[in-house]
């Protein structure tokens, strides 16, 4: 337990952190309960995947740029698949655009394997070339989305005989924590998932071991791909439109990232941290909300926390290192 | 002194009358604001209107303004939170009139009166209080297309791709264009209701040297002009909104003709005023109340002097001039600029 707790710490600290602005969101609104709960949790959904989406390649030492255009050109080809479509049409459009999200995003990471040019250069180019794809799928919001799936995130499952319970578990947060660990978790346990950690720890070291270096980068971005197409289908799936101008999930992903206690420079962290690092975020922003902060200051509180807290947390560890 | 001892219950009579008089105007309300535009002169007018009339009214305790740039589904995130704020009404601005229906109607379930400003939405238990857009770009563009002798090249400077007061002044654009078939559009794009993007979209175009003989824009106008002027193009006729810049060059710059098109940005203002004209039990008769535009154009002498007459060099180029609307905001000039809101 004691061995779990010193390797889990960041992600311990991080749940003690969310408990604790959960307590505070209480005092300031005692009203508040389940269904707001509810509501958090649909807020992070496009979020969580964003994240997801930038954890996994910076795990693999890279950094990947396009992740919000990627979400913005899959949801618009969602959404203007479904419109006007049937039902039964949407069982074909969701594994459609997952497909997608993998092949885009693999052409992501044979780019950087191929040419060699830096992530951030080839995600930069990229992040234009899908916005201007976006804009060309929808030239402004519109389409639509099947009623069933629009359905799949709304209210809470329903567990008989503990209706107090199943209040507090939105079908949304059902729905993130089985499509995060039907990847991540066979991922994590398997070879692959090791050659990912150890091309982004040291590309040398990893490749004298004999880790297929360009293949992992390429699968890491296949499967940021396809997280950011899981994103885009949850921002159709809240909202029942499709907008081509991406929204603020790069910079949002990249600051779950390390505040959910990956390791920019890669080989470091997991999934857990970050998409705590979501709620968190997402709650401080609830609670800025609830507290009628000035709206002109309240992007400085979030970012002033974020760093406060990435500060704290490398002080513990210097801390704990040293002793 | 006898005589003044007299007068004490009928001092107090008159002081508990007032105390009444005060408690039934008493401020009670808190209202949400939604807004997903941050720094746009139209939109912090409209922020500082709902502000002023907030404090003006007497009966709103506190605004709990959710005010970022972000897209539909970060507007369902702080509507929701508004929600959980239990606010009694909430003004919203909407990034989309579809993509936030599920906010919205969750809202009015939880008892919350839904006023959307400037633009429409789709949910049909939302009140919409909102500028004509159609009749705007009716307006302005007809007046244009009639400066220019009914026939040439004009260019057609919109606002935000999707947003449903582009779309809705595009009908009234497109309306004034099926009367005047001998009038083309030689060249369309979207400012995005940004200034320097929209500059830019008009030196790129002069750049490419074809001609054109008017522009109409939709509100990004006194970058506009200053590009004209800038590159030394001859001035064309221009049509713009009522923003204090464009006035104020309608006023000044030399040869310049153009109108400006009314669009209060104070309409957020108005949106207070009819989500505590609900709260107290007033209901309009529709859902949507329009309020009309106006026209002020500088190539007749009435004209001018109105033009003269509505400039206030002390706002903010950005700024609408138009800082209030008749019978529906009572606020002062001084309220909105100070942009304090109740409590602050």
């Amino acid at each position: 337990m004691t061995r779990l707790v010193r390797r889990q710490g960041w992600v311990a600290g991080l749940l003690v952190l969310f408990v604790v602005l959960f307590v505070i969101t209480k005092l300031i609104q005692p009203g508040y309960g389940s269904g707001d709960f509810g509501s958090l949790v649909r807020a992070v959904l496009p979020y969580a995947f964003a994240v997801a989406a930038q954890t996994i390649v910076v795990i693999a030492g890279g950094i990947d740029l396009s992740v919000g255009a990627m979400m913005a050109l899959t949801s618009v080809t969602a959404a203007s698949m479904m419109d006007g479509a049937s039902e039964e049409y949407a069982v074909f459009v969701v594994p459609f655009v997952l497909a997608m999200g993998l092949v885009l995003g693999a052409v992501n990471g044979m780019l950087i394997v191929v040419t060699r040019v830096p992530d951030i250069v080839v995600t930069l180019a990229t992040l234009f070339v899908l916005q201007g794809a976006a804009l060309l799928v929808l030239g402004a919001p519109g389409g639509a989305v099947a009623e069933w799936l629009r359905a799949t995130i709304v209210g809470t499952v329903a567990i008989p005989g503990l209706p107090e319970i199943s209040a507090w578990i939105p079908k949304a947060l059902v729905l993130l924590v089985v499509f995060l660990c039907i990847i991540w978790i066979p991922l994590k346990r398997s070879k692959l998932g090791l050659s990912i950690y150890a091309i982004g720890s040291s590309e040398l070291a990893a490749f004298r071991s004999g880790v297929p270096v360009a293949r992992t980068r390429i699968i890491a971005y296949a499967l940021s791909g396809l997280f950011a197409a899981m994103g885009g289908l949850a921002l159709t799936m809240s909202t029942g439109i499709g907008a081509p101008i991406p929204g603020p999930y790069l910079l949002a992903s990249v600051a779950a990232v390390v505040l959910g206690g990956v390791a920019l420079g890669g080989g470091k962290g997991g999934l857990l941290g970050p998409i705590v690092a979501v709620f968190v975020l997402r709650l401080v922003r609830t609670d800025l909300t609830l507290l009628a902060i000035d709206p002109n200051v309240t992007a400085i509180i979030e970012g002033a926390i974020m760093v406060a807290v990435v500060m704290f947390g490398a002080f513990i560890t210097m801390r704990s290192r040293q002793s | 002194m006898k005589k003044y001892l007299a007068m004490v219950p009928l001092l107090a009579g008159a002081a508990f009358l007032a105390s009444v008089g005060v408690s039934s105007a008493e401020a009670k309300y808190t209202i949400g604001v939604s807004n997903t535009v941050q720094g746009n002169g139209w939109r912090e007018e409209m922020i500082c209107a709902i502000k002023a009339q907030a404090l003006a009214s007497g009966q709103v305790t506190k605004l709990n303004i959710a005010h970022r740039n972000t897209d539909a589904a970060g507007q369902l995130e702080d509507i929701r939170n508004l929600i959980s704020a239990k606010v009694n009404a909430i003004v919203v601005n909407p990034a989309d009139p579809a993509g936030i229906k599920s906010a919205l109607e969750e809202a009015t379930k939880a008892g919350i009166v839904v006023v959307a400003v400037d633009q429409a939405v789709t949910e049909p238990s939302a009140y919409i209080i909102s500028n004509n857009q159609e009749q705007y770009a009716y307006l302005g563009a007809k007046w244009l297309f009639q400066q220019i002798g009914g026939k040439g090249d004009v260019v057609y400077m919109r606002g935000a791709a999707g947003a449903s007061a582009d779309s809705d002044r595009d009908k009234g654009f497109k309306k004034a264009l099926a009367e005047f078939p001998d009038v083309k559009v030689v060249h369309e794009v979207f400012t995005g209701w940004q200034q320097d993007q929209g500059k830019q979209q008009i030196l790129d175009f002069i750049a490419t040297g074809s001609p054109f003989n008017g522009i109409w824009t939709s509100g990004i106008d006194n970058v506009i002009v200053d590009a004209l002027v800038e590159s030394q193009t001859p001035l064309v006729p221009v049509v713009g909104a009522d923003n204090a810049g464009f006035v104020g060059q309608l006023n000044s710059v030399e040869g310049l003709v153009g109108a400006a098109v009314t669009n209060p940005g104070s309409i957020g203002g108005a949106g207070v005023t009819l989500a505590l004209q609900i709260l107290n039990g007033k209901k309009p008769a529709e859902q949507t109340v329009l309020v009309e535009p106006q026209l002020w154009e500088n190539a007749t002498e009435e004209g001018k002097a109105k033009l003269k007459s509505v400039a206030d060099p002390s706002l903010s180029p950005e700024w609408p001039v138009s800082i209030s609307i008749p019978e529906w905001t009572t606020y002062t000039k001084d309220q909105i600029i100070a942009c304090k809101g109740p409590g602050e």
